[in-house]
């Protein structure tokens, strides 16, 4: 019988194995990367931004960043609208990860200026004290390699000109990486859409409190000290010294960001934090 | 003594060398554990965690596990079917490849040739190193088991054929790929479908590499160890038929709530509760395998590992299950509870089972007492403790850091930004590093204590250790 | 009920009847010795 014929046995095995592999991993390919899920405004990486991916891999970040926002309360606010199907179509392969040591990716791009990637990348710590996250500074010193790039653009059936191919001339793997980075998640306009408004009318609720412009100052150090500067003192952004806005203004300013500026929206910090934040720079000029 | 058509050289090559990968991968794995708590330990562009974690994964599963599988297996084949090895020319050029494979690997990853993928990351050449070795090592395991003496089939033999097939599936199907040039390559599907098919590879790559051929090694090294047969073969057989079914249909829970189609991940959710019955079959059929011989568990060092890692293999497979559940998974995933799942699998099940199974091996081959039963408990305790402190601590710490990442204030924002979640993270990573040094304490005692028996001038052949009694 | 349900439940169904053939089939009294055997026979050799 069967516990004596190998051979069927093994064929039989291998039945057994087919079934959900066919129904559960054969299947979806019906409906996955089809009409069915397809957005018409995402489109596939430029040459400088496909070399930046292959550098992310290469570099494996993807053992410490995820890169798919989930549709969950907490995690569209903190990172952004939820992933979709469709967004992924251009990623050989997925980089959706397993950990997020550090935060998720999916919904980067345009997040902060070239200029925080270009520092961050060669020194988190002198952005973020604590994280752990390594230090890429050698990506500055290799240059890339236009031909080889082209290969991989012809390799993956991607469109290219060849106005981009000579773009490469020059740049290093640092700028594209930035590049890639700057790409991420934006093809579909989300920010435009999760633009807040604020709602009411905007009064200091704690005008001069000193125990909310300490809190203020705190907030201000692990959210903001990265671009204006530990004392306010500008770098990636402006000076936030002496700026004699009105309450109101910065208040808004800092809710809602300045998009096109290089400076993010802080509308989930919440409107306490947000007021105490608000509290310390006025009370800093 | 042995019987001498047996292959035994082979055996106790593959010993040596997967002992070798074993405590590669668990040096790298301390390294990285320590880099998580202060980049400076990173010395770019090599020696950086996001290369370095790669080789900890592959080393544990491709040197540390698959050297221990290919040990075992070719050791139970002859025996369960009383037939030596099909080609001892075959077996040689395995354990040459094998070797050469995976030094091959851990170059390339260093060097930063990787396709990203989980435990696939190695890139197309040694994707086609990998499969001739899995072929060669199929041919001579299922030709010895054609050619056998013995007509009765023991469920190790099922499990091992069960493996043999999983891995060549799995393995061919996920690394489809377009190469660009020698060491890059481009996947052959993109985005939603990469990640279903891979993760379809990365769970049964655990039912195939971590789940089934220690089974194998469970079923034959128990009751070697113990002198007693299994409770019931019969029970053994309807849990691997629902085993190598069920396993199948899983992978999509490592994406839940991710963009792949929601009644995949439904599936995936049902058929993983479902994989309780079949996993604690095994289980339930070890523990009355003990009737009237749990004094072993005191007399016999072998035992004790046998049954405290096919114990680990049960609470794993109740807590797979449970993070398989949306909601539990929408709450612990990406956190570091996962990487503790995993090591109780890894460092409790997988590794509990292979020391009892080399240390039965060696002795066995050699014809020796082991050289200090004293050595092995020892052993077995910084094994036991290390894992325990690996994985506790980070229980908790995916449950902390989830918690903040979920905390929201009243009027709808968020309570804490990611860095305040992450430096709440350091103490546990603290205890994590040094549970890694306790465990790898455990392995060079280990690997001393081996070497020690092996190398012993008065070669005594004693008929007790033939059970592994002290 | 709409047919995507009925094959759903047919093929649910079709899986238990295996299975449970299966299990008839490897606990009938006339093959208990013949499934049971083989883990006797694997502690002959030593
Ligand atoms: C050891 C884990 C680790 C590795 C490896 C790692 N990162 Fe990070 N990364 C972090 C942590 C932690 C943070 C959050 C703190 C910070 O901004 O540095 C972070 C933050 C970031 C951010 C800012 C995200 C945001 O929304 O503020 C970017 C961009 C980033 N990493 C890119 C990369 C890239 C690109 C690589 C690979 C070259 C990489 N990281 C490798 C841990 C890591
Ligand atoms: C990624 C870097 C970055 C971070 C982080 C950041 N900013 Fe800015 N910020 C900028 C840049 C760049 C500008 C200039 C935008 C422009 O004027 O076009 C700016 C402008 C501003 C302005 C307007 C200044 C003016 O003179 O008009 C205010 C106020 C401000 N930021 C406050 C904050 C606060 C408060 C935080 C912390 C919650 C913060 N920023 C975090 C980059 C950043
Ligand atoms: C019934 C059995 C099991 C089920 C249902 C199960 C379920 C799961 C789930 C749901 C995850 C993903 C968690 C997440 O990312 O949120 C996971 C991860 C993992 N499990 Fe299990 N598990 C089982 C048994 C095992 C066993 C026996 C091992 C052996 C070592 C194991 C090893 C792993 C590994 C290595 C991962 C990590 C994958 C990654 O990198 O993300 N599991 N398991």
């Amino acid at each position: 019988m069967l516990e004596k014929k190998p051979v069927l046995f093994m064929l039989l095995a291998t039945a057994a194995i087919l079934v959900g592999t066919i129904i559960t991993m054969a299947m979806p390919f019906l409906w996955v990367n089809t009409d069915a899920d397809r957005i018409e405004t995402v489109t596939p990486y430029t040459p400088i931004q496909q070399e930046g991916r292959d550098i992310y891999i290469r570099e494996g970040c993807n053992n410490c960043h995820t890169q798919t926002v989930r549709p969950l309360v907490a995690e569209v606010l903190r990172y952004g609208d939820y992933s979709k199907s469709g967004e992924f179509v251009y990623d050989r392969p997925f980089l959706w990860g397993s950990r997020r040591t550090g935060p998720d990716l999916a919904r980067l791009g345009g997040k902060y200026p070239d200029a925080w990637h270009y520092k961050h990348m060669e020194s988190p710590r002198s952005m973020v004290p604590q994280t752990n996250m390594p230090d890429y500074p050698w990506l500055n010193d290799t240059a890339l390699d236009p031909e080889s790039i082209r290969n991989k653009m012809e390799t993956l059936g991607f469109p290219y000109t060849e106005e981009q191919i000579k773009e490469l001339n020059g740049k290093t793997e640092m700028d594209a990486m930035v590049a890639y980075l700057q790409k991420l998640g934006s093809d579909i306009p989300w920010r435009k859409v999760a633009e807040t408004t604020i709602v009411g009318d905007l009064t200091n609720p704690f005008p001069g409190d000193a125990s909310a412009i300490a809190a203020g100052k705190d907030v201000y150090s692990s959210n903001c000290a990265a671009c204006h500067g530990d004392n306010l003192e500008g770098m990636i952004g402006p000076a936030l010294t002496d700026m004699g806005m009105e309450d109101a203004d910065l208040y808004q300013v800092i809710h809602s960001g300045i998009p096109d500026g290089g400076m993010p929206g802080f509308s989930n910090l919440g409107s306490t934090k947000l007021w105490q934040l608000v509290n310390f720079i006025n009370a800093e000029k | 003594m042995e019987n001498p058509s047996y292959n035994t050289d082979i055996v106790r090559s593959f010993v040596t060398w997967s002992l070798v990968w074993g405590l590669v991968a668990v040096l790298v794995g301390v390294i990285v554990s320590f880099q998580m708590i202060n980049p400076d330990l990173n010395f770019g562009p090599y020696l950086t965690f996001g290369r370095l974690r790669p080789i900890h994964t592959n080393a544990g599963i491709y040197g540390w596990g698959v050297g221990t599988i290919f040990a075992t297996f070719l050791y139970m084949v002859q025996r369960l079917c009383k037939q030596p090895l099909w080609s001892d020319k075959l077996a040689k050029f395995q354990l040459w490849f094998f070797n050469a494979t995976i030094i091959a690997s851990a170059v390339t990853l260093l060097l930063g040739y990787t396709t990203s993928k989980e435990y696939h990351e190695m890139e197309w050449p040694i994707d086609i190193m990998v499969v001739i070795l899995w072929v060669v090592f199929a041919v001579n395991i299922i030709m010895t088991i054609i050619n056998r003496k013995e007509e009765q089939m023991y469920i190790s033999l099922w499990y091992m054929m069960a493996a043999l097939i999983g891995v060549a599936i799995l393995y061919l199907v996920n690394a489809a790929a377009v190469p660009a040039s020698l060491f890059k390559s481009y996947s052959a599907y993109a985005g939603t479908n990469d990640a279903n098919v891979h993760w379809w590879f990365g769970h049964n790559a655990v039912a195939m590499a971590l789940t089934a051929p220690p089974l194998a090694m469970f079923y034959y090294f128990l009751p070697k160890s113990t002198g007693v047969p299994i409770y019931s073969h019969r029970l053994s057989i309807i849990a691997f038929w629902s085993l190598i079914f069920m396993y199948l249909w899983t992978g999509a829970h490592h994406l839940l709530w991710t963009p792949v189609p929601d009644w995949v991940q439904t599936l995936a959710m049902a058929f993983s509760i479902m994989l309780i019955a079949p996993s604690w079959g095994s289980v339930i059929n070890g523990y009355l395998s003990m009737n009237g011989q749990w004094h072993q568990m005191k007399e016999n060092y072998l035992v004790k590992f046998l049954i405290l890692g096919i114990t680990f293999y049960g609470l794993q497979t109740l807590q797979g299950p449970m993070q398989s559940i949306r909601s539990f998974s929408a709450f612990i995933h990406y956190t570091d509870w996962v990487p503790a799942h995993i090591h109780m699998g890894t460092m409790g099940w997988v590794s509990m089972i292979s020391y009892a199974c080399i240390y039965y091996l060696v002795t066995r081959i050699s014809g020796r007492d082991l050289y200090s039963v004293p050595l092995a408990n020892l052993h077995f305790w910084l094994a036991l403790v290390g894992q325990l402190l690996w994985t506790v601590p980070l229980w908790v710490a995916g449950v902390l850091q989830a918690g903040m990442w979920n905390a929201m204030n009243e009027d709808g924002s968020l309570t804490y930004t990611f860095m305040e979640t992450m430096v709440e993270m350091y103490p546990f990573w603290w205890a994590r590093g040094i549970a890694g040094v306790i465990f790898m304490i455990g392995v060079l005692i280990f690997i001393y204590n081996i070497y020690m028996t092996v190398r012993k001038k008065e070669s005594a052949p004693s008929t007790a250790t033939a059970e592994g009694r002290a | 009920m709409d047919w995507a349900s009925i094959l759903y439940l047919g093929i649910t169904f079709g899986l238990f009847v295996i299975f449970a053939l299966i299990v008839v089939r490897t606990y009938s009294r006339k093959r208990k010795d013949e499934n049971e055997v083989a883990k006797f026979r694997m502690l002959d050799d030593d």
